[in-house]
């Protein structure tokens, strides 16, 4: 009986919870049912919103738009970044190595055609004024002094120089000066060939290493005085020959030890004998007056020079000693030598100072016996610059000294002193001014000033 | 009769006075660094002190070897001491007898012209020639 009872409340509760279920949905039921007026509220209402969200979703299409727009000026603008990034950097890095000692580039010779074959033309031209004791003051043209320089390759190198001067003429009918004559020598010419590192073979119309002199010095702008040391009229100062040179260098400072030998024709006699006033030191060239070939007397003559150069420290610090000799008949029968000589020196200190010198001697058969001839010479040249003076022009000036003497015994014995300055108006343009004092010959004092130019 | 006249003793004793001036002025540079030469302190790589433990029997050998080492370092140290470079040889050579010529006043071609010539007329190695040839061309101006 309780479990029927209990079956009923049970059944009476679902029923129950259904109809409360029933109930609540009613009113939804019930809702379900609007009034047509709700309905175009509602319908309205919807309307305005689905154009609401049209106008949203084109607003959003827009701003998408900008959107892409902004990112796509952003992007160039990053890629402009960049690039000026990289611009500035390559400029940092192009102004670092410009600040920066670039190693030499090895410069390759900029026409093919002359790494082979080379022509130039060096020298010298100088114009004097002088005044000379006895005459009155005048401008000379000195001399104008081309040199021809032609290499044909590595080993191949041929020299030709040239003096060209300018002097009164002649009147033919009462021998005063009348006019102009110009004469054109030509001072050297030989060709070279180095055979190898230690030895060059030279042959022809050669400067001659008797002393330094010739070779080095006698140029009219390399000359830091107008006029030649008297002595190097007792040596000659070209020969036709052939000869050896070369040096060798030893150590690390720069020695070097040169020679020099040659064969050339020799000194002659001017009139064939052997008279000591007759000796010819410049002539005897191979070709005669008559266009017959042939040495003027029997021998050449044979020659050569040993210098050892030694710097000592740093650059124009440094000694040069050298001595040379060259002996050969002189006089048509070929019954007499002559023989000459030289020891030459050089030193410089530093930049500024510099002194050289050469001792001349020679000796020569002749018809009154041995004549011995003997001179010696000493300059020295000091660059006002290495005083280091705050004063204008100083620094272009440089002084110069020189005392030089000369005995031939056959008449000539004198002796000289010279002092001058130099004014460089460039490495290559000069203006010498000298004065010497002579002694021992009838000239008196002479005044030189030489304008000269090297190119 | 050839009369000589007497030098003038005054202008030569001034010519003297002022030649010795100058060249004691010259000499004050090398003397400076003559100077600095002398008053730094010896070197005698040679000297090796030996070894005290050494034995009498190998003291000897164990001398000659570090005297040997010794020389050999020496001719190293000799064998890579400075060459002279084409600037150097160029401030030696280029302006011993002339006033220097600017390594662009030519161009490479004309310097190897000049060179040979320069090196026939002051007879200078081949050595150094090469050397000045290549610093000359190396600046040279065009």
């Amino acid at each position: 009986m309780k479990n029927m009872g209990t079956k009923h409340v049970f059944t009476a509760g679902l029923w129950g919870a259904v109809c409360a279920v029933a109930v609540a949905l009613i009113p939804g039921v019930r809702a379900a049912e609007v009034s047509e007026e709700d309905f175009k509220a509602l319908k309205e209402e919807v309307r305005k919103l689905t154009e609401k969200m049209d106008r949203m979703e084109k607003v959003h299409e827009t701003d998408e738009q900008i959107k892409q727009k902004d990112q796509e000026q952003i992007k160039q603008l990053q890629d402009k970044l960049g690039e000026t990034q990289t611009t500035a950097t390559e400029a940092a890095r192009k102004a670092d190595a410009a600040t920066q000692v670039q190693p030499p580039i090895y410069r390759v010779p900029d026409d093919s055609g002359s790494v082979n074959k080379n022509f130039m033309i060096l020298g010298d031209a100088e114009v004097q004024y002088a005044k000379f004791p006895g005459g009155h003051g005048t401008f000379l043209f000195a001399d104008f002094a081309p040199i021809f320089l032609y290499r044909a390759g590595d080993r191949i190198l041929f020299e030709a120089g040239f003096d060209a001067t300018l002097q009164n003429g002649s009147n033919p009918n009462n021998g005063h000066d009348s006019g102009q004559t110009s004469s054109f020598d030509l001072s050297f010419a030989q060709l070279n060939y180095v055979i190898n590192d230690y030895v060059t073979l030279a042959a022809g119309n050669m400067l001659l290493p008797l002393g330094t002199y010739a070779q080095r010095s006698a140029g009219g702008w390399v000359n830091k005085i107008p006029d030649d040391p008297l002595p190097r009229d007792l040596l000659p100062g070209t020969g036709i020959g052939a000869q050896l040179l070369g040096a060798i260098p030893f150590g690390q400072s720069g020695q070097i030890l040169n020679y020099s030998v040659y064969g050339v024709n020799g000194p002659s006699s001017s009139d064939g004998t052997a008279a000591p006033d007759q000796l010819d030191l410049g002539g005897n060239v191979g070709l005669h007056t008559d266009n017959t070939v042939g040495n003027l007397h029997g021998r050449p003559s044979g020659g050569g020079r040993l210098g050892w150069f030694f710097p000592f420290g740093p650059p124009h610090f440094d000694l040069e000693l050298g001595g040379s000799i060259m002996s050969g008949e002189w006089d048509d029968a070929g019954k007499h030598l002559w023989t000459g000589g030289a020891v030459d020196a050089s030193v410089h200190l530093g930049p500024y100072l510099e002194v050289k010198g050469e001792y001349i001697r020679t000796k020569y058969g002749s018809t009154v016996g041995n004549i011995n001839p003997s001179g010696w010479w000493i300059q020295g040249a000091y660059k006002l610059a290495g005083l280091r003076l705050q004063l204008p022009g100083i620094n272009n000036l440089e002084t110069v000294g020189r005392y030089d003497k000369i005995n031939d015994h056959i008449g000539n014995d004198s002796e000289r002193e010279t002092v001058g300055l130099i004014y460089y108006f460039s490495n290559t343009l000069l203006l010498e001014g000298a004065y010497e004092f002579q002694h021992g010959t009838s000239q008196g004092d002479v005044m030189l000033l030489q304008l000269g130019y090297g190119f | 009769m050839k009369m000589i006249m007497q030098p003038k003793q005054p202008l030569i004793r001034f010519f003297l006075m002022g030649l010795a001036v100058l060249t004691l002025l010259g000499l004050a540079p090398a003397l400076r660094g003559q100077d600095a030469k002398t008053n730094a302190p010896a070197k005698d790589p040679a000297r090796t002190a030996e070894p005290e433990t050494a034995t009498p029997g190998n003291k000897e050998q164990i001398g000659s070897t570090n005297s040997a080492k010794a020389s050999a370092e020496v001719k190293q140290t000799r064998s890579v001491a400075k060459q002279l470079t084409g600037a150097e040889l160029y401030s030696m050579h280029c302006a011993r007898c002339h006033p220097e010529r600017y390594p662009n006043d030519r161009t490479s071609a004309q310097w190897k012209t000049v060179a040979m010539h320069m090196r026939v007329r002051a007879n200078l190695p081949a050595d150094h020639f090469r050397k000045l040839l290549k610093y000359l061309q190396e600046n040279s101006g065009y």
